[in-house]
C-alpha cells in the first residue's frame, strides 16, 4: 500500500495548473479516487499537480438562473451549500449520499465528474439535471452537456490536458419536485443504482420529467424511454410503474460479485419507481 | 518503620459487577497507544515481501539483480536463502494428518495467491517496496483448485502433488448408537448447510519489529499477537535461538478474533532477516495482505441429517463436515473442525451421533480459528437443522427446542460427543428471551402481517459453546493460566497475566478484582501482560478463556498473597488471629490494625519475618481448570423481507446470554454486541470468495463487507445467571457467544420470513440478490 | 468469468476474417497495444499500455490465433501479464454474413484476471472488458472493406 515515487507541484494558478497538465502530469483533486489507486500501485503518475486549493476552482455562485459551482468544491459542500440546497436540491441530495463523511470531506465534484466511475452518484443527477460542464485546457475552454460528457465506463469526453473546471446547473423552478434514490452496495457504498428525478406536473398530469441513471451500466444516461411514457400521462401510481418499467430499455446491464445484469435491471426499475414517486411528493 | 496501628476510616466500595468504563480506552481513542507500527528503533530497516500472484505454479526463476541495485535496498533473499529456519508451525495432533511442509519463502512451488517468494529489506519502506516491484519471478501457472469439494472431486488439480486426493486427514467422532436411532427415526430431515469463508479483519494489521543483538545472542521481537508465550516458544524452535535470549512484547494489540492466535511466516522471516543483517527489521502487513495472507475462518460444507420423532423427539445426528483448510496448516488449522464436531449435539438431549470430517486442502489461504472457532458452524448448523426439523413437522419452533433441551437435573450432562455440560437451565434462559420479544403476541403480528402479503420472519437460536480452554488434555500448549501478584514495597500494586488481553479489557476487569479482594484502591493497581520479560509464562487471549481461566489464576493468586498478607500482619500486630479485609489486617481483640500497604511495605524490608515465611510481597500462581465452561443463550431476531428488493430489515434483536458471573457488565456488553455483529457480518454480508483460479476477489474492503455502525440493529440484552463451577468466579466467559449466537438466529428469521413461499434454507450470506431471487421480485 | 457478445463489421466474411487475422490491423486495434510482434506461425508477442481512468498500466504477453476455420470461425486467446496483475482471454470467434453485406461477429470465451486487478477491481471487470471488446470491433469496422 506504498505508492510509486512522483513529484507533486501546488501552482498557485490554474494558467499554471493548465501549463504543467499540458506537460503531461495528472491532476490531483480530492484524491479519494486516485490516491488509492497509486497506493495499490494500479496509477503511478509520475507528477501531480493540486487542483483542489485553486481558489479559481472554489466557488459556487448563481449568474442567471444557473447555478455555477467550481470544480474544487467538495462533496460536503455541494451537500450543505445554502445555496445549492435551496436552489438545486437535487445535486445537495446526491452529495450527500456518497461514501462516508471522510470521503465527502476531501471528494470533489470535479474530480468525481472527471473520473467518471460508473457507479459514481453525481452523474445520474447531472443527466437529470442537464447539467453542463465547462473544460479547459492551456488552449481554452469548451462546455459540454452531461450526456456528451459521460461516454464510456471511465471514459469522458476529456481531451488530454484538459480538466473539468466548472460544473453548471439550472436553478430548479420553485414547483419541480427532485429526488435521488441509491441502492448502495454495502461494501464499498458506491451505487449499484442511482436514480435521479425531476418531475414537474402540469396539472393531474406529469409535465416535464427528467430520470439520470447511474450504476447500471458503463456510465450515467437519461432514461428516456421513462421520460416519454410519463409526460402528458396522469400522476398516479400505475403511470409510474408502467414508465419505471422502461428504465433499463436498451441498456446492457454490469454484473459483479453484489449484482448480477438480472438484479440490477430489476433494482434500476424499483428504483427508478422510487426516485419518481419520491420527487411527485416534492412537486407542487 | 512507620506503623500507625490505626484503623483504616475509609471502606472502599466493592467493584466486582460494576460498570466500570474501561482504563484502557483514553490511551486507544486519544491515539497514544503503543501498536507495532509506533516501534521506532534506531537504525532500523524495512522488509516488503514479494509475493505470489498466482493460485498454483511452479516458479521457474527469480531475479533479483535489479531489486538488489536500487539504492537503499541492503538485501534480498529468496526461498533458497531460508535453510536451517523451521517450518511453520501446527500445534494439530489428530492420527493421521498430513503435514505438508509450510516454509516461510517459497521454495520451488507457490500454492495461494499471496505466497510469500522474497523478502526485500531497505533503509526505508518506500524503497523497500519499489525493490519488491523490481523482483522478477517466472512462473510456470497450474490450475489451482479452491472449492473443497471440488478439490475432493475425482481428477481435481493436486493442491500437494504427494496427496492426490486433496484430504488432509479424516476425523471421525461417534457417539451412542446411530444406527438404531435412526432406525427408529419416524421422520429424517437432511440439509446440505455451507459456512463460508470469512476475512477476521482485526483493525490493527499484522505487524513485526525484530531487533537481533548479534553480540548477545538476544532477540526482542515486537509482534501483533494474542499468545506472546507461545510465540515464543515456537519462535525459537525455528529459528534454533535460546528462549531466555528470546524477549516477546505484544505492545498494543488491536484486535485478533483468533487471527492473532497462530505464528506465522512473517514472524519467523523478519527475525531472520534481523539476525541475518544484525540490525532491527520492521515488517508491516498491508491490508491487501491482511485479506491475502492472514487466516480466514469458517469455511464449511457440512451434509446434515436429523433422525426424529414424530412428536419432535431429536434421536440422532449424522454429519459429514468438509473443512476447507487452505493449502497449509496454520497453528490450529485441523483442529477447528473438530471442535464444531464437539459442539455439534448443541443445547440437545440427545445421545446418538455419528460426525465425519473430512479436512481438505485447497490453494486458498488457510482457515484456522475465528472469533467462535468451529462453534458458530456448529451452532448455525444445529440450529437450523432444528427449524428445518420443526418445518417438516409443522411443530413451533419454540416448541421444538424446549422439548429437547437437556434438563436441569441432567447436569453435569455428558453429551454424545464426550464433553460434560458444567451446568444451566436452558428453558429458563430461553423462556425469557420468549416473553421479552412476546413471542405469542409476535406470531400473531405475523400471521396478520403474512395475511397482508408481508413478510416477516422470527428466528430463534438457543446456542450453547465451549468456552474457557481449558483443560491442558484438550489444549496442545496447555490449557492452565498465570497470574502475579506483587505488592511494590510503596504498597502499589501490579498484576501481570498471563492471558494477552487485547480489547477485552482485563487492564480494568482484573483491576477491580485485585481491588475488592485485596482492598486496595483501584487506582493503586496495575494490570501488565504481553511481555514474556515481565510475565511469568502464559497461555495467552482465545476461547473465552481470560476471565474463566486467567482470572481464575488471578483469583487464586490473590488468595495466597492475602494468607501472606495476613502472617505478616500478623506478625507485626503481635497476634494469634487476625481478621483482612477492606485493606486492613486487624486484630479484633485489640482492635489494633495495619493497613495491607504497611504490611507490604514492612515485609520488604524484612523488618518482621514471620517464621517459615520469606521476605517480599509477591505471589505466582499456576491455574489448571478441571474442564471447559459452557455458557449459553438464546438470541432472537423479528425481520421483514422486501420481497420487491431483497434487503432484509431487522426489526428487533433480543438476546439472552447465560454467561455466569460477570466481573465488569460493560465489557460484558461490548463483547455481546461485537460479537454479535460479526455474527449477523456471517449472516448477512461478509464473504471471502476465491474464483476458480484461486483469486481472491474480495481483496478489500471495496468488495469485502465488514459490518458498519449504521448497519447494526438496536441489541436487547438481558442475562440469566448460572455460575460456573469450574472456576471461583462462577464466569463461563462471554468473548465468543455473541458470534455464535447471532448467526442462525438471523438466518432463521429471513428463512422463517421466506417459509411461505417454500424456502427451507437459504445459505449465507443472505444477500439482497439471493433474496430477490426467492422472492421473484414479488410485488415489483 | 464467461464473455460473450456480438458485433458487426462492414465487410464481407472473407475480408473479415482476413482483417482479424492481420497482424498489421490487430495491433491497430487491441486498445492499448503498443507493439505486436510475429514470433510464429499465428503467434504474437504483445505489448500494451492499459490506460483507464488514473489507472495505468503496461502488459507484456502474447496473442495466438488457433483452430482457423476461414471464413467462418477461429479462436483467440491473448494473454499478459505485468505489475499491476495478469490477464488471459480465449475466445472462439464466429463470423456469418449478415443480410446488409456486412457480417454478424459473435464471440464467446473465457476471461481470467489476476493479481491486484483481480483482488480490488471485481465491480469494474465486467464493463471494462466490454468497453475494450467494444473498441477493438470499433477499430476493425473503421478499416478499408
Ligand atoms: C471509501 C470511498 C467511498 C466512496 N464512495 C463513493 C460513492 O458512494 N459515490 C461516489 O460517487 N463516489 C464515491 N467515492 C469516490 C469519491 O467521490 C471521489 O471523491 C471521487 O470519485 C473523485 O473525486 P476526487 O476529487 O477525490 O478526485 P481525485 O481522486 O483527485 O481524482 C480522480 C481522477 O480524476 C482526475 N481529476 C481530478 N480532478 C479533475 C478535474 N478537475 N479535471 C480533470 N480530471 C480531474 C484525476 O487526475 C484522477 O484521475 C468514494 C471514495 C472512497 C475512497
Amino acid at each position: 500500500m506504498i505508492a510509486n515515487p512522483f513529484e507533486y507541484s501546488t501552482p498557485a494558478t490554474l494558467a499554471e495548473a493548465l501549463g504543467l497538465i499540458a506537460d503531461g502530469a495528472k491532476p490531483l483533486s480530492g484524491g479519494m479516487s486516485l490516491i488509492p489507486m497509486m497506493k495499490l500501485r494500479l496509477a503511478s503518475p509520475e507528477h501531480l499537480v493540486d487542483i483542489a486549493r485553486l481558489p479559481e476552482l472554489n466557488y459556487i455562485r448563481e449568474e442567471n438562473g444557473e447555478l455555477h459551482i467550481g470544480a474544487a468544491v467538495t462533496h460536503y459542500d455541494v451537500e450543505s451549500a445554502p445555496l445549492l440546497c435551496g436552489k438545486c436540491p437535487l445535486l445537495a441530495e446526491t452529495a450527500g449520499h456518497i461514501g462516508d463523511i471522510q470521503v465527502r470531506n476531501r471528494g470533489t465534484l470535479g474530480g468525481s465528474v472527471a473520473h467518471a466511475d460508473p457507479a459514481a452518484d453525481y452523474p445520474a443527477a447531472l443527466q437529470a439535471l442537464e447539467a453542463k460542464i465547462v473544460l479547459r485546457s492551456a488552449a481554452g475552454e469548451r462546455v459540454v452537456t452531461a450526456a456528451e460528457f459521460f461516454i464510456d465506463t471511465f471514459t469522458t469526453a476529456l481531451e488530454p490536458g484538459e480538466i473539468v473546471t466548472e460544473v453548471v446547473v439550472p436553478v430548479e423552478p420553485g414547483l419541480t419536485g427532485t429526488s435521488y434514490q441509491k441502492c448502495l452496495q454495502p461494501a464499498s457504498g458506491f451505487a449499484i443504482v442511482g436514480v435521479a428525478a425531476r418531475v414537474r406536473r402540469d396539472g393531474a398530469n406529469f409535465g416535464a420529467v427528467q430520470v439520470g441513471i447511474t450504476g447500471l451500466t458503463g456510465t450515467s444516461y437519461r432514461a428516456t424511454a421513462v421520460e416519454q411514457a410519463l409526460v402528458g400521462k396522469p400522476a398516479t401510481d400505475e403511470t409510474i410503474r408502467a414508465a419505471a418499467a422502461h428504465a433499463a430499455d436498451g441498456v446492457e446491464a454490469n454484473s459483479d460479485l453484489h449484482a448480477s445484469a438480472d438484479y440490477r435491471t430489476s433494482l434500476a426499475v424499483s428504483y427508478t419507481t422510487r426516485a419518481l414517486h419520491s420527487a411527485l411528493s416534492r412537486s407542487a | 518503620m512507620s506503623t500507625t496501628f490505626a484503623p483504616s476510616t475509609t471502606k472502599l466500595e466493592k467493584l466486582v459487577g460494576k460498570r466500570l468504563r474501561r482504563r484502557e480506552d483514553p490511551r486507544l481513542i486519544t491515539g497514544t497507544a503503543t501498536y507495532v507500527e509506533d516501534v521506532k528503533l534506531p537504525d532500523m530497516h524495512h522488509a516488503v515481501i514479494v509475493r505470489s500472484p498466482h493460485g498454483a505454479a511452479d516458479i521457474r526463476s527469480i531475479d533479483i539483480s535489479k531489486a538488489k541495485a536500487l539504492p537503499g535496498v541492503v538485501a534480498v533473499f529468496t526461498g533458497a536463502d531460508i535453510v536451517g529456519v523451521g517450518t511453520v508451525p501446527c500445534g494439530a495432533s489428530l492420527p493421521g494428518l498430513r503435514r505438508p511442509d509450510h516454509h516461510i519463502l517459497a521454495q520451488d512451488r507457490v500454492y495461494l495467491v499471496g505466497h510469500p517468494v522474497a523478502v526485500v529489506v531497505a533503509t526505508d519502506r518506500y524503497i523497500a517496496a519499489d525493490g519488491a516491484d523490481l523482483v522478477e519471478v517466472e512462473y510456470d501457472i497450474k490450475q489451482a483448485v479452491t472449492d473443497p469439494e471440488k478439490a475432493l472431486a475425482p481428477g481435481a488439480p493436486a493442491v500437494h502433488s504427494q496427496w492426490p486426493d486433496n484430504v488432509a486427514f479424516t476425523f471421525h467422532q461417534n457417539g451412542g448408537d446411530i444406527d438404531a436411532a435412526f432406525a427408529e427415526a419416524e421422520v429424517v430431515v437432511k440439509q446440505r448447510i455451507t459456512s463460508q469463508r470469512l476475512v477476521p479483519n482485526a483493525m490493527e494489521t499484522r505487524g513485526v519489529v525484530a531487533d537481533w543483538k548479534t553480540n548477545d545472542r538476544s532477540l526482542t521481537l515486537y509482534t501483533s499477537t494474542q499468545i506472546p508465550h507461545l510465540a515464543r516458544t515456537l519462535l525459537a524452535g525455528m529459528l534454533g535461538i535460546e528462549e531466555n535470549r528470546f524477549r516477546l512484547i505484544a505492545p498494543e494489540v488491536g484486535g485478533g478474533f483468533g487471527s492473532k492466535l497462530n505464528v506465522y511466516s512473517e514472524e519467523a522471516l523478519t527475525a531472520w532477516v534481523s539476525m541475518k543483517i544484525g540490525k532491527p527489521v520492521k515488517w508491516i502487513e498491508s491490508r491487501r495482505e491482511n485479506f491475502m495472507v492472514t487466516i480466514h475462518g469458517r469455511g464449511h460444507v457440512d451434509y446434515f441429517e436429523i433422525a426424529a420423532k414424530r412428536d419432535g423427539t431429536i434421536l440422532g445426528l449424522k454429519l459429514k463436515l468438509i473443512q476447507d483448510l487452505g493449502a497449509f496448516h496454520q497453528l490450529l488449522t485441523p483442529v477447528i473442525p473438530t471442535l464444531s464436531v464437539l459442539m455439534m449435539p448443541g443445547l440437545y438431549n440427545f445421545r446418538n451421533i455419528q460426525a465425519e470430517v473430512v479436512g481438505t486442502f485447497t490453494n486458498c489461504v488457510p482457515t484456522d480459528a475465528y472469533r467462535g472457532a468451529g462453534r458458530p458452524e456448529a451452532t448455525h448448523g444445529i440450529e437450523r437443522m432444528v427449524d428445518i426439523l420443526a418445518a417438516e413437522l409443522g411443530m413451533d419452533p419454540a416448541e421444538i427446542r424446549f422439548k429437547n433441551f437437556v434438563r436441569p437435573d441432567q447436569f453435569p450432562f455428558p453429551t454424545a460427543t464426550g464433553l460434560n455440560y458444567d451446568s444451566g437451565d436452558y428453558a429458563n434462559t430461553f423462556q425469557k428471551a420468549l416473553d421479552t420479544i412476546d413471542y405469542h403476541g409476535l406470531r400473531k403480528q405475523q400471521a396478520e402481517a403474512r395475511a397482508a402479503g408481508r413478510l416477516m420472519g422470527i428466528g430463534i437460536s438457543t446456542y450453547g459453546e465451549i468456552c474457557a480452554m481449558g483443560p491442558s488434555v484438550a489444549t496442545p500448549a496447555g490449557g492452565w493460566e498465570s497470574a502475579t501478584v506483587k505488592f511494590e514495597p510503596s504498597g502499589k500494586v501490579t498484576v501481570l497475566t498471563g492471558t494477552s488481553p487485547h480489547g477485552q479489557g482485563q487492564e480494568t476487569s482484573f483491576a477491580q478484582l485485585t481491588a475488592d479482594e485485596l482492598g486496595v484502591p483501584i487506582d493503586d493497581i496495575v494490570v501488565l501482560h504481553g511481555d514474556t520479560s515481565i510475565v511469568q509464562y502464559g497461555i495467552g487471549t482465545f476461547g473465552s478463556r481470560n476471565t474463566a481461566v486467567g482470572g481464575a489464576a488471578l483469583f487464586y493468586a490473590l488468595q495466597e498473597i492475602k494468607e501472606k498478607l495476613k502472617k505478616f500482619g500478623a506478625a507485626m500486630l503481635k497476634a494469634e488471629e487476625v481478621e483482612l479485609g477492606d485493606g486492613v489486617c486487624l486484630n479484633p481483640k485489640t482492635g489494633e490494625s495495619v493497613t495491607v500497604q504497611e504490611i507490604a511495605g514492612a515485609a520488604y524490608r524484612g523488618v518482621v519475618i514471620p517464621p517459615g515465611m520469606d521476605p517480599g510481597m509477591v505471589v505466582t500462581k499456576f491455574w489448571e481448570p478441571a474442564n471447559f465452561t459452557y455458557p449459553f443463550g438464546a438470541h432472537i431476531i423479528v425481520s421483514e423481507v422486501d420481497a420487491e428488493t431483497g434487503d432484509i430489515e431487522i426489526k428487533r434483536y433480543v438476546a439472552v446470554d447465560d454467561i455466569g458471573n460477570q466481573l465488569n457488565p460493560l465489557l460484558v456488553d461490548g463483547q455481546l454486541h461485537g460479537g454479535a455483529a460479526q455474527g449477523l457480518g456471517q449472516a448477512l454480508w461478509e464473504q471471502g470468495v476465491y474464483d476458480d483460479n484461486g483469486q481472491l476477489v474480495t481483496g478489500e474492503f471495496m468488495d469485502y463487507t465488514m459490518p458498519r455502525a449504521r448497519m447494526m440493529p438496536w441489541i436487547e440484552s438481558s442475562h440469566t445467571c448460572t455460575p460456573s463451577p469450574v472456576n471461583p468466579l462462577g464466569a463461563k466467559g462471554v468473548g465468543e457467544a455473541g458470534t455464535i449466537g447471532s448467526t442462525p438466529a438471523m438466518v432463521n428469521s429471513v428463512v422463517d420470513a421466506l417459509s411461505p413461499l417454500g424456502v427451507r434454507h437459504i445459505d449465507m450470506p443472505l444477500t439482497p440478490e439471493k433474496i430477490w431471487k426467492l422472492t421473484n421480485g414479488r410485488n415489483a | 468469468m464467461k464473455i460473450a457478445g456480438s458485433a458487426k463489421l462492414p465487410f464481407a466474411a472473407e475480408r473479415a476474417y482476413a482483417v482479424m487475422q492481420d497482424p498489421l490491423v490487430l495491433a491497430k486495434a487491441i486498445p492499448g497495444c503498443d507493439a505486436l510482434e510475429k514470433t510464429g506461425e499465428d503467434e504474437y508477442r504483445l505489448k500494451m499500455k492499459m490506460v483507464l481512468a488514473s489507472l495505468s498500466g503496461s502488459f507484456e504477453g502474447k496473442v495466438r490465433l488457433t483452430d482457423s476455420n476461414p471464413p467462418r470461425s477461429f479462436r483467440m486467446l491473448v494473454e499478459g501479464s505485468g505489475k499491476i496483475g495478469f490477464m488471459k482471454g480465449d475466445g472462439l470467434i464466429q463470423i456469418a454474413s449478415a443480410p446488409d453485406g456486412g457480417v454478424d461477429i459473435s464471440y464467446e470465451g473465457d476471461a481470467q484476471i489476476g493479481g491486484t486487478m483481480a483482488a480490488v477491481g471485481n465491480r469494474m471487470i465486467d464493463m471494462t472488458a466490454r468497453m475494450l471488446i467494444k473498441r477493438f470491433f470499433e477499430k476493425l469496422a473503421a478499416e478499408p472493406a
